[in-house]
């Protein structure tokens, strides 16, 4: 199978089916070294075998190539009708009249295929250009393959492209490198990360497979396909070739030349091979995987003194790029200069938002701890800790704290050790350890008692008004919040309000008025972003996203995760990417988007380990919910390993799994379970001040008939339920669109109710809920309760999905791609590759011809219904 | 990796042509169910052809699902089973 070629093999299939007709064609097929033209063409081959002729001849990488070699070994094909054998004497063009004349009276249509042109010798560069004039007349098509990165300006097929080029029967194609998309489809069985491997690779069919095959980061096949290229450069190419290999992403020009004493001619000769490329006055290699075959192949001594040689080049610079200087300090093995630069290159990063880079900085100057003096270690192990946080790797930020901690206490500098504690508090949490995150915030609010320093006191405070929020006590996080607020204004410190605002309009979302909190939290994101802030605001949203979910304002908390694991995408800021795209699965498993609940969620439970529990937990929990409404296997187990995971967590991050076993126990019958089940939460949800927590957990405690009415201060469509008010109930369920919910509250009402709750559950695929409800309406003697959904699947013939059929369907009345990707609100990209699907999958090579065969196959509007599933 | 038995109905009665058609709706699925990393292993239909019982071997039943969105396949019932036969005991008894 070939991935994202669907369409370059439509487009050659169409035009070998076009030259039967007797219009042939000349198809320049380009792409990188390893992009993969040769299983192209095998596949085109394969595809045009069984309707036509396929001949296949090629060039060699020979210092001298054998003369029009590609055409010698046409010509041994039995089903080639010319010969070579008296060529050496013969005049070339006779041949090539020979080979124009079977082109012209063969019976099916010919693919001829000339592989990698780029190496041709004149005559066959003659033979192109002879062919290339005359193809349209023939029942062929002439495709050549050749690789565009080793084309320079000078490269003599380039001549005979622009000779070709405007002619109508010259079609051009483009073998791109692969999406990451198609990379990560390659990876699915693998433990590689996709975006990883896409970066390392370049998105390069060749390095793609035989990493996946080898397993190793650098495959032997990789680096001799690199060498053997390398290797056909001149000395002085190679040296700058060597030189670019042992800097980080690209390399000056004028750095190139000094440290490989090579002059531009030799640049241009690195370049026009292909091997690295320049980009403006940058030279860089196209893959990284190349990168570190060539720096793996030179010498240790070799490399050393490239590596210096680049410091001092580098430190002559009037701005001293410290990032780099920090690299080749770490490469050289010069501790001092690693002290002397990686520190500052890691802060740079980090307010860059390259957190990844920044730990990178920080953990390669605390190799070298013994040269740093001991506050400033502390400093670095500290400053550490805030992007290991953010890269979710929370163990390894504990432990640096841990260690910071010790000088800190020795030292009796109470105010740094107040601040590394309300840190410190931050990170327990995060590794469940409650206890000792709220013991460590204490301690800082009582250190600073005496030490005279308010903006400290204030932001302790505001620290621990954040653990009382997440603890969800509502009157401790106020007490706290007030004396923040009374100490930052006696400072006046803007920054220390501001962050007083953040924390009171999160209280407000989660135990307040949540209509006034969730427009607090978009103000306060507002202003953290006019100051420059960009990791508070997001943290702002992200509040809003979990915040705004647990009390279901769908709307905003949805437009804030989405901005926010889009900008924690790219700002490696993994701890709130996986604990966002969890609450993207909670709301779509409360909203019915089942689908899509699921998809998230195992995004997210796949990368669980070594980090903050909260985000797995919450993603199971959503993942084990879809599974006990549909009535799907595996739901007890999903929800259980939430629960394990979450030992230890909030109440917060507990209930819904909970909920979510005694609504199980329910659909099977096993309600008389359901308060044991819910012991521990339930008390968990009295003692706090969640409203939906105590509305929802009470709703099953109601349910098994454990309590006759709602729990104070429940949210209040679970108490218009639990009132029996179910008409008002499913109508507030309906206005926040919680259909199964909202399904519910109809199952509790008269027959007419009842059977819309059915037709909810059935669109929504809650079998056992659904089933539960007809159950009921037959013992009430009701007559005609509908079947369950039926799919209309005499199946497609085709097998095409859903969304093929419809693009069939539009394609049928004669629509554009761009005219069909407007009618479905897909780009045109993803309508271009559902049309090559339906193509394949009809076996056809044109619109027209896909078109008749759905038609033959009583797949269009006329000809059955299955188009109308 | 889990197996599965996934229940359908077609109220027309399923019809899998023995012709060339018949072939490429097989492979479709196939083709189908191997990017959700799905694998049938056979199907029983009842004698109206209205019920399938079919053996699948997948990573979730979510892939099962989604494997069936894919093919156009009505899904009732997924249960999670282990192959047991009547010649299990064989040898242990001996």
């Amino acid at each position: 199978m070939l991935l994202e070629r669907d369409g370059l093999l439509a487009g050659l299939e169409h035009l070998v089916d076009v030259a039967g007709d007797g219009a042939g064609a000349l198809a320049m097929i380009s792409g990188e070294a390893g992009s993969g033209k040769t299983s192209l063409m095998n596949e085109l081959a394969r595809r045009i075998e069984p309707r036509g002729r396929v001949l296949i001849g090629g060039c060699d990488p020979l210092t001298t190539p054998r003369p029009l070699s590609p055409l010698m070994d046409i010509a041994a094909d039995p089903d080639a009708h010319f010969t070579g054998h008296d060529l050496v004497e013969s005049d070339p063009f006779s041949l090539f009249a020979d080979v124009l004349d079977d082109l012209k009276g063969t019976i099916r249509p010919t693919l001829l295929v000339i592989e990698d042109m780029h190496w041709a010798d004149e005559a066959t560069l003659d033979f192109l250009r002879y062919i290339g004039r005359r193809v349209a007349d023939t029942k062929a098509v002439v495709a050549c393959t050749y690789r565009e990165d080793e084309l320079g300006t000078d490269h003599p097929l380039r001549t005979v492209l622009g000779d070709l080029a405007t002619r109508q029967s010259t079609v051009r194609f483009s073998v791109d490198p692969l999406t990451v998309e198609a990379v990560g489809y390659l990876a699915s069985e693998s433990r590689h990360d996709p975006a990883d491997l896409h970066r390392l690779t370049g998105g390069n069919a060749f390095y793609v497979t035989e990493i996946l095959a080898t397993g190793e980061h650098l495959p032997g096949s990789v680096s001799d396909a690199v060498m053997a290229r390398v290797r056909r450069l001149t000395p002085p190419a190679q040296r700058v070739v060597e030189g670019v290999s042992v800097a980080p992403r690209d390399l000056a020009v004028d750095h190139a030349l000094a440290l490989s004493g090579a002059d531009l001619s030799d640049i241009d000769e690195a370049t026009l091979s292909g091997v690295v490329v320049a980009r403006g006055a940058r030279l860089a290699f196209r893959h990284e995987l190349a990168r570190s075959a060539v720096e793996d192949s030179l010498p240790m001594g070799r490399r050393l003194s490239l590596h210096r040689e680049m410091i001092d080049l580098l430190r002559a610079d009037e701005d001293l790029d410290l990032a780099r200087l920090a690299h080749h300090a770490g490469r050289a093995g010069d501790g001092s200069l690693v002290v002397e630069y990686a520190p500052e290159a890691a802060r740079q990063a980090s307010l860059r938002g390259a957190h990844r880079e920044a730990a990178e900085f920080f953990e390669l100057a605390l190799i070298e701890a013994d040269r740093v003096i001991p506050s400033e270690l502390a400093q670095l192990r500290l400053d550490l800790a805030v992007e290991l946080g953010i890269l979710d790797r929370q163990e390894q930020a504990l432990q640096q704290l841990l260690l910071a901690a010790e000088f800190y206490r020795e030292s009796s500098d109470h105010v740094m050790l107040a601040s590394l504690l309300r840190r410190l508090s931050s990170v327990l949490w995060r590794n469940l350890d409650l206890v000792g995150a709220r013991r460590a915030i204490d301690e800082a609010i009582e250190l600073l008692q005496d030490a005279g320093d308010d903006e400290a006191l204030a932001l302790a405070h505001e620290e621990s008004a954040f653990n009382w929020m997440l603890a969800r006590r509502h009157a401790s996080a106020r007490e706290d919040l007030a004396r923040c607020r009374d100490l930052a204004e006696r400072t006046g410190a803007d920054h220390v309000l501001l962050l007083h605002d953040y924390m009171a309009a999160t209280v407000e979302t989660v135990l307040g008025d949540a209509e006034r909190g969730v427009a607090g939290l978009k103000r306060v994101e507002s202003q953290f972003r006019e100051r420059g802030d960009d990791r508070l605001a997001a943290s702002a949203l992200g509040m809003l996203g979990s915040g705004g979910g647990e009390v279901r304002r769908y709307d905003p908390a949805l437009d804030a995760l989405r901005t926010a694991i889009e900008e924690g995408l790219r700002t490696d800021a993994d701890f709130m990417v996986a604990y966002n795209r969890s609450w993207m699965a909670r709301i779509a498993f409360e909203q019915g988007r089942w689908e899509e609940a699921t998809r998230i969620a195992e995004l997210v439970a796949e990368e669980r380990y070594g980090r903050a529990a909260i985000a797995p937990v919450t993603a199971l929990g959503a993942l084990g919910r879809v599974r006990v409404r549909r009535g799907d296997p595996g739901a007890q187990e999903a929800l259980e390993e939430a629960l394990r995971i979450g030992e230890g967590c909030e109440m917060q991050h507990l209930w819904s799994p909970y909920c979510g076993l005694a609504e199980l126990a329910w659909l099977e019958g096993r309600s008389g379970e359901i308060p044991k089940i819910l012991d521990w939460v339930w008390g968990q949800a009295l003692a706090a001040d969640s409203r939906w927590a105590r509305g929802e957990v009470g709703f099953w405690m109601w349910k098994a008939g454990a309590i006759n009415e709602p729990p104070d201060a429940a949210a209040e469509p679970f108490a218009l339920h639990m009132n029996g008010r179910w008409k008002e109930a499913a109508d507030a369920w309906h206005d926040i669109d919680c259909p199964y919910e909202e399904a519910l509250a109809l199952a509790e009402g008269d027959e007419e109710a009842m059977l819309e709750a059915i037709t909810i559950f059935d669109g929504l695929g809650a079998r056992p809920a659904a089933r539960i409800v007809r159950s009921r309406l037959r013992a009430m003697g009701v007559a005609h309760i509908p079947q369950g959904p039926r799919l209309e699947t005499r199946a497609n013939p085709a097998g095409l999905t859903n969304r093929q059929v419809e693009v069939l369907g539009l394609m049928a009345e004669g629509l554009s791609n761009g005219e069909i990707a407007d009618r479905l609100y897909i780009s045109k990209k993803t309508t271009e590759h559902h049309v090559s699907a339906v193509l394949a999958k009809l076996g056809a090579s044109t619109r027209a011809k896909a078109i008749a065969r759905a038609e033959s196959l009583h797949m269009t509007k006329d000809g059955g219904d299955g188009l109308r599933q | 990796m889990p197996r599965y038995v996934v229940e359908r109905t077609f109220d027309g009665g399923l019809e899998v042509p023995t012709d060339p058609n018949g072939f490429d709706t097989m492979m479709g699925v196939v083709g189908n169910n191997a990017k959700e990393q799905v694998t049938w292993v056979q199907s029983f239909v009842s004698a109206d052809k209205t019920k399938t019982y079919c053996i699948y071997d997948g990573p979730s039943p979510e892939a099962i699902r989604r494997a069936a969105e894919l093919n156009s396949l009505p899904v009732d019932v997924i249960s999670e089973v282990r192959v047991l036969d009547p010649y299990f005991y064989v040898g242990a008894s001996s």
